[in-house]
């Protein structure tokens, strides 16, 4: 019952448990760049210098906020349901956490590459809304029950354009694992024959990771942090952390499936760190673009969010499938699947473009002088 | 948007009270507005105003018209220059006092460049509203920055200024200051740019602003509503062109009015009269001469004659008015100051019932109050 | 899309700009000479005696009572064989930093040209841990202008 862990046998219940020591180490590490990283775009999006006090040029400014919120007290109102908001945090720390388990990294780099590798990511990655539901259920608190639902609904509503933009490029793949999908990208990647579903799925992992324009749930200036208003030190710093580690993980799953992972444009023959080089950049390219989306849009309302995932993003992946599976069974030229995505992202931008030109209500009296004249 | 009932007789939905306020990150201030929603739909508002009341009227009351300046200031923190330019003209009209036309048009320069800011305020904080993660407030900020330099190169404070006094100004500007408000305008066109490249064409923030909050002309003049909010609703009410002061009916300018009175005029509204605001502020500055700042024979103590008089004025919120009564002396027997803010407040209830939450908090945003002019 | 393709263009042309943040506390922003901070008194450094003479007209004017003045025979008058002209001099001044409305009243109701507003960065870093720290007394109020730290600039 051993194992190999870099070269050491050994047991296999220690190897696990090094396995998620590793993980979380790692993840904790990602996590606190990241939001170093996001101040200081952020803050040159908004010509600011951002974090600079704390180390050389800030760098320290997230360990120095984690050892903050480690030592702050872990307050519970009185009138909450102790179980559901004591577990609320694990519940969504922990799916997140288990989304780590089948990136693939490198060409052999790796936690576990799974055969149904997206399938995984997809059914574990859901559970989370649980937790923000339980978070906003257990508060007590009026402005996180409405967040709680919100991030139900708006989860529930996003996970199907999200799945369904996967699947699209699983399709052209033939295959759930990852390391398959990136390695059928060797040569061109999927971002060009799906730019629609590549869309849709940059959209919806936006909303998965309640981003804006889709922090609805935790909208600052509506219900004050949502789900997360009544949580204050280490608990809160785990909703943080799953947060930054979904970005992470979204942005290299996005990679690896539509940018071609480390296989393209360089292919396989490549040395491990060009591979690690490649990999950094597209996931890093894909977290630039959710900052620079975050410093540039505001916040879409429940109810326009809802529609846009059922009524636009969810048929238009049922369309690309289609055309996907009838590409791949009656082996019509690739040509039309970029056809398709490009004449989709048309006709997408088209009906946002006609939902906001839709004429609106006047006021009686406009109205009525108006039609005296 | 009446929500389908089940026909289970057991399953009953209940509506909760949200408590917003006075501790809410964008009530814009003190103010409390308690909310009933059903699910995500307002069905009512309560608004709880009075948590910034300190007394202004009354303190004025208790000081000579020298001292009620600073207090002035106070009520309007960011439309100061124009709080104080109804208040000394007020006391100038009681008094017959012929202001010099060199005070008269500097007045109006630091008024519209006050307007300025203070609509740069507006679009920062509605930006925060909607959503945009602070990049419109350090667009708008970084504006109300150059003017609020400008401000303190001439009076000496960034916010307080006191610097209007009755009879003119209470001392002669900077030498530079042509240039400097050329230069503050060139600064704040490019700014102007920024901020409406970020927001007006955005399709989430027309999705976010159009149709919402809307009020109807009549119900927006029944409320006593007046400014930027009124105007959007459709009246073309003006008082710097309706009954102009200062030197307002020798420049050129437009009023923009809206047609549909929602929030998305509002802010389009707004806008614009940065645009114009420059624009008269550039024809003031050709028409800047030389000359006293202050009457010749000013009295050192200031003390009117008995009478009463009221003044408004536009401020970039809405009619700013002082009602001043006198009954000799040098310190007024009753000041009242009808704030814009309170009466534009009023027609939240209005535009809010049948909204969803997250419109609540637009629409008050769109009213632009300043809490400490509802108060006083 | 078009309108969210031009806000995404228009943050990035403000990504490529220069930040405009000063780093406050390393580099302090150069502040105009009529900047009104909080009033202190002036030194006359001829007769090297406070310009002051507690005339109370600051005191009476102060819209918020923030002053309180006492006075006093000057022991330096020439009748008492002194250099100054002052028959009466500033005993004890008190300024309360944490009522007083900076209106520049005070400075303008002065007879002697003895008050102006403080107008280097002094004036404004005056974070202290107890209310009453911000009550200046006479030598508080003096020690600036006595330094030859200001400049005072007085309205004409």
């Amino acid at each position: 019952m051993n194992n190999e862990l870099f070269g050491f046998e050994i047991n296999v219940w220690f190897d696990a448990l090094a396995r998620v020591g590793i993980i979380v180490g790692f993840m904790t590490v990602t996590v606190m760049a990241l939001i170093y990283i996001e101040r200081k775009i952020l803050a040159r999006f908004q010509m600011r210098l951002g974090p600079t006090r704390t180390g050389p040029r800030g760098t320290l400014q997230s360990v120095a906020d984690a050892l903050k919120l480690v030592g702050k007290e872990d307050l519970r109102p009185r009138m909450a349901d102790p179980w559901t908001f004591e577990l609320a945090p694990y519940v969504v720390f922990v799916p997140i956490f288990l989304g780590f388990v089948i990136l693939p990294f490198l060409l052999d780099w790796h936690v576990r590459i799974l055969e149904l590798g997206l399938l995984y990511f997809v059914a574990v990655s859901s559970v989370n809304i649980v937790g923000w539901v339980m978070a906003g259920w257990g508060s007590d608190n009026r402005y996180a029950m409405i967040g709680g639902l919100r991030a139900a609904a708006q989860g529930i509503s996003y996970e199907l354009p999200l799945v369904l933009a996967l699947l699209a490029a699983a399709m052209l793949a033939g295959s759930l694992n990852l390391n398959t999908i990136v390695v059928a990208q060797a040569h061109i990647p999927y971002i060009v024959w799906q730019p629609l579903a590549f869309f849709i799925f940059f959209v919806a992992a936006l909303a998965e990771m309640n981003r804006p324009p889709f922090d609805i749930p935790v909208g600052e200036s509506e219900v004050v942090g949502g789900p997360f208003v009544e949580y204050s030190g280490i608990r809160w710093s785990m909703f943080f952390l799953a947060e930054y580690a979904a970005l992470f993980i979204l942005a290299l799953i996005g990679a690896s499936v539509f940018l071609g992972g480390w296989a393209w444009p360089l292919g396989e023959e490549l040395g491990r760190w060009w591979q690690l080089v490649l990999v950094s950049a597209k996931a890093g390219g894909l977290i630039f673009l959710v900052f620079w989306v975050r410093a540039s849009v505001p916040r879409l309302r429940i109810d326009q969010l809802m529609s846009y995932s059922w009524k636009v993003l969810l048929p238009l992946t049922f369309v690309q499938i289609v055309v996907n599976g009838a590409v791949l069974v009656y082996d019509w030229p690739d040509v039309v699947l970029l056809a398709t995505g490009v004449v989709g992202l048309g006709f997408l931008f088209w009906v946002t473009d006609r939902a906001v030109r839709r004429p609106r209500p006047r006021p009686a009296l406009v109205a009525q002088s108006e039609a005296a004249r | 948007m009446a929500m389908p009932r089940l026909p289970d007789q057991e399953f009953e939905t209940q509506d909760i009270m949200i408590n917003m306020g006075p501790q809410h990150p964008s009530t814009h201030g003190v103010f409390r507005m308690v909310l009933t929603v059903d699910g995500e739909v307002v069905r009512d508002v309560v608004p709880y105003v009075g948590y910034m009341h300190r007394g202004a009227e009354k303190l004025c009351e208790t000081m000579d018209y020298r001292q009620g300046i600073g207090y002035m200031d106070r009520t309007e923190y960011l439309a100061n220059f124009n709080a104080e330019l109804s208040y000394v003209m007020a006391v100038e009209q009681l008094m017959d006092i012929q202001v010099p036309e060199r005070a008269q048009w500097i007045r109006m320069i630091l008024c519209e460049l006050n307007r300025i800011s203070s609509h740069f305020m507006f679009t920062g904080a509605f930006g925060t509203d909607v959503g945009v993660f602070g990049t419109a407030f350090t667009y708008s900020f970084i504006q109300r920055e150059i003017v609020q330099d400008l401000f303190e190169e001439i009076t000496g404070d960034r916010l307080m200024y006191a610097y209007f006094r009755p009879g003119g100004l209470a001392w002669e500007v900077t030498d530079n200051f042509v240039e400097r408000v050329r230069e503050v305008l060139t600064q704040v066109k490019q700014g102007l740019k920024d901020v409406d490249g970020l927001m007006t064409a955005n399709e989430i923030f027309i999705a976010r602003t159009r149709g919402v909050g809307t009020i109807s002309t009549e119900d927006a003049i029944d409320y006593g509503m007046s400014g930027p909010a009124l105007r959007a609703s459709g009246v073309d009410l003006d008082i710097r062109k309706t009954e102009p002061y200062l030197y307002y009916d020798q420049v050129d300018f437009d009023v923009p009015v809206g047609e549909h009175g929602d929030v998305y005029d509002r802010f389009l509204l707004r806008v614009e009269e940065i645009r114009q605001s420059i624009r008269i502020v550039e024809q003031c500055l050709e028409r800047l001469r030389p000359g006293p700042i202050l009457p010749e024979r000013m009295p050192r103590m200031l003390r009117t004659p008995p009478g009463e008089v009221y003044i408004r004025t536009e401020a970039p919120r809405g009619e700013y008015g002082i009602y001043l009564v006198s009954k000799g002396g040098n310190r007024p027997y009753r000041l009242k100051i009808r704030s814009a803010g309170l009466s534009n407040l009023q027609a939240l209830k209005e535009m809010t019932v049948g909204q969803y939450v997250a419109d609540a908090v637009v629409i008050l945003g769109s009213i632009d109050i300043v809490l400490c002019e509802v108060d006083r | 899309m078009r309108g969210i393709a031009k806000s995404l263009l228009t943050t990035l042309s403000t990504f490529t700009r220069r930040p405009v943040t000063r780093e406050y506390p390393d580099v302090h922003r150069p502040i105009p000479q009529r900047d009104r901070a909080f009033p202190l008194l002036l030194w006359d450094t001829e007769i090297d005696e406070p310009f002051c003479t507690g005339c109370h007209a600051c005191e009476r004017a102060c819209p918020v009572e923030c002053m309180t003045v006492l006075m006093k025979d000057n022991p330096n008058h020439t009748s008492q064989g002194g250099s100054s002209s002052r028959r009466k001099i500033i005993d004890k001044f008190w300024i309360d930093y944490a009522r007083c409305m900076r209106c520049n009243i005070c400075v303008e109701v002065c007879n002697f040209d003895a008050i102006a507003m403080n107008n280097t960065w002094q004036g404004h870093e005056l974070s202290v841990y107890d209310r009453s720290d911000l009550v200046m007394d006479l030598q508080q109020l003096l020690a600036q202008h006595r330094a030859g730290d200001i400049k005072e600039w007085v309205a004409q």
